[in-house]
């Protein structure tokens, strides 16, 4: 086939997919929240409302630091939201979309592809709206937007990497879940969501390091008051994880597919 | 323009008991044509339709198709319970990229539907279920249709509206009553012990099965 020809099968099986995903997004809507507008502002409002939250508990019972620990914990928090957002369904995920398999165009990332996208969106949207609550009462402003939003990108990468992992091994291996929930829950001290790598000793930064959501909360941090604080991480070590996650999960998803059995 | 299975077994295997369903299975389905495959339960047909239809895969051989085949319409497979009968139809007239104010139209016509259209599928009886599945798959104007019976396709304004409708596309028709094949098709076949059997006349087919 000619270049030209190929090309042009290529945009079209790329206009197909995104029409197939557009239209993923829409039916995960519906079932998700009815057509009603009510759906939608929970969509928005809990991981408002959880990270105001804990926002509020730690400005509350922490001492006093350089950074309002509402702030800090608030906006970090969001940020976990992508995580757990896009985690804690991913075993159900399968299961869930037997009816949509039906259809040889939908294929199984494409169902993941829509669901979080729909996460993703929503929790920025949260952000925005956290940011800007924040610019109002007391005039703060994030240093770098553009790093912020990068921490969000590449947190819902990294999250799709491995709830494509988590979502094939939970069914080719019984009894699974319960770990994959283990270590989501397990995530949460250890992720950077309430502490700075540059409060860590040497030898625990170390080994903290080593977990790729840590990079992504200074990552964010160093977005929103970096001057103020040494950050230290390293994004290239992260993107080598979304790679390596996307690449094995993907594979796992076509094994995964090709198993299932539909009713 | 065809729907080819070349070789084709399938086999389940739950709790460590294996299952062979399809043991090398061949057929050739050209476009425009009207098959009937007869079967007895428990013979596979479910399984035969999830493969021609691209939902499960072969555990050995290959399909290959060459023409649009739509998704197995059965009772309410590949319809969502929660959706209502409309939003339903609007999502697959979107995944098949096809216009949706026509679909939706088209649907509610000839499903005859009325206001269930609006509520959700999981309210239907099966009857409705089948006119609204075989309505939808209408809409989406494939070369061949790919139908597990158990329809009420009988003899009601609805299923003569249906065959006609049959007469001017491809259909592989999956039944385990021979009077459906004979009305519907103009080729027909037998699944037996995970093969299929091509007989050149529907009456020899409907024998063979008969004896089985």
């Amino acid at each position: 086939m000619s270049l030209q020809g190929e090309t042009a099968l290529i945009l079209r099986g790329a206009r197909m997919q995104l029409r197939v995903i557009g239209a993923l997004v829409i039916r995960e809507m519906h079932s998700r929240f009815g057509r009603h507008y009510m759906g939608y502002i929970w969509l928005f409002f809990e991981p408002l409302l959880l990270g105001v939250c804990i926002g509020l508990i730690h400005a509350w019972r922490d001492r006093p630091t350089a950074f309002g620990p509402f702030e800090f914990h608030a906006v970090g928090y969001i940020l976990f939201f992508v995580f757990r957002g896009i985690l804690a369904r991913a075993t159900m995920v399968i299961r869930m979309s037997q009816p949509l398999l039906y259809h040889r165009s939908v294929t199984l990332p494409d169902v993941f592809y829509a669901r979080h996208l729909i996460e993703f969106l929503s929790c920025t949207g949260v952000m925005l709206v956290m940011l800007f609550g924040l610019y109002v009462s007391n005039g703060s402003v994030p240093e770098s937007p553009l790093k912020m939003a990068l921490a969000l990108i590449m947190l819902a990468l990294f999250s799709q990497g491995l709830a494509f992992l988590a979502a094939s091994i939970t069914t080719a291996v019984e009894g699974s879940e319960r770990l994959i929930h283990a270590l989501t829950y397990l995530m949460l001290p250890v992720s950077g969501l309430f502490f700075l790598v540059e409060w860590l000793p040497d030898w625990l930064a170390q080994m903290a390091l080593w977990i790729p959501i840590l990079h992504l909360f200074e990552l964010l941090r160093d977005g929103q008051f970096g001057s103020r604080f040494n950050a230290q991480y390293d994004l290239a070590y992260v993107w080598g994880w979304i790679m390596a996650t996307h690449l094995v999960g993907l594979a796992a998803l076509r094994i995964t597919r090709a198993r299932i059995g539909l009713e | 323009m065809a729907l080819e299975m070349v070789d084709v077994h399938k086999t389940y295997v739950t709790r460590g008991l294996r299952r062979e369903i399809l043991r090398g299975a061949n057929g050739f389905f050209a476009r425009g044509e009207r098959v009937g495959i007869l079967g007895r339960n428990g013979s596979g047909k479910s399984t035969l339709v999830r493969l021609l239809g691209g939902v499960e895969a072969p555990t050995k051989g290959a399909i290959r198709r060459s023409m649009t085949i739509s998704w197995p319409i059965g009772l309410a497979a590949g319809f969502q319970p929660m959706l209502s009968g409309a939003d339903n139809a609007r999502f697959i007239a979107r995944i098949y990229g096809r216009p949706i104010r026509e679909t939706v139209d088209f649907v509610e016509d000839f499903a005859e539907l009325g206001e269930y259209m609006r509520m959700p599928m999981m309210t239907y009886s099966s009857g409705m279920r089948s006119r609204l599945s075989l309505a939808v798959s209408l809409a989406i104007d494939f070369d061949c249709y790919l139908v597990d019976e158990a329809l009420a396709v009988g003899d009601t304004r609805f299923g003569r509206a249906f065959a006609e409708r049959i007469e001017r596309s491809g259909l592989i028709l999956v039944s385990h009553s021979p009077a459906l094949v004979r009305k519907l098709c103009t080729r027909a076949a037998v699944l037996d012990q995970g093969q299929i059997t091509f007989y050149d006349d529907i009456d020899e087919a409907l024998a063979t099965y008969h004896a089985l």
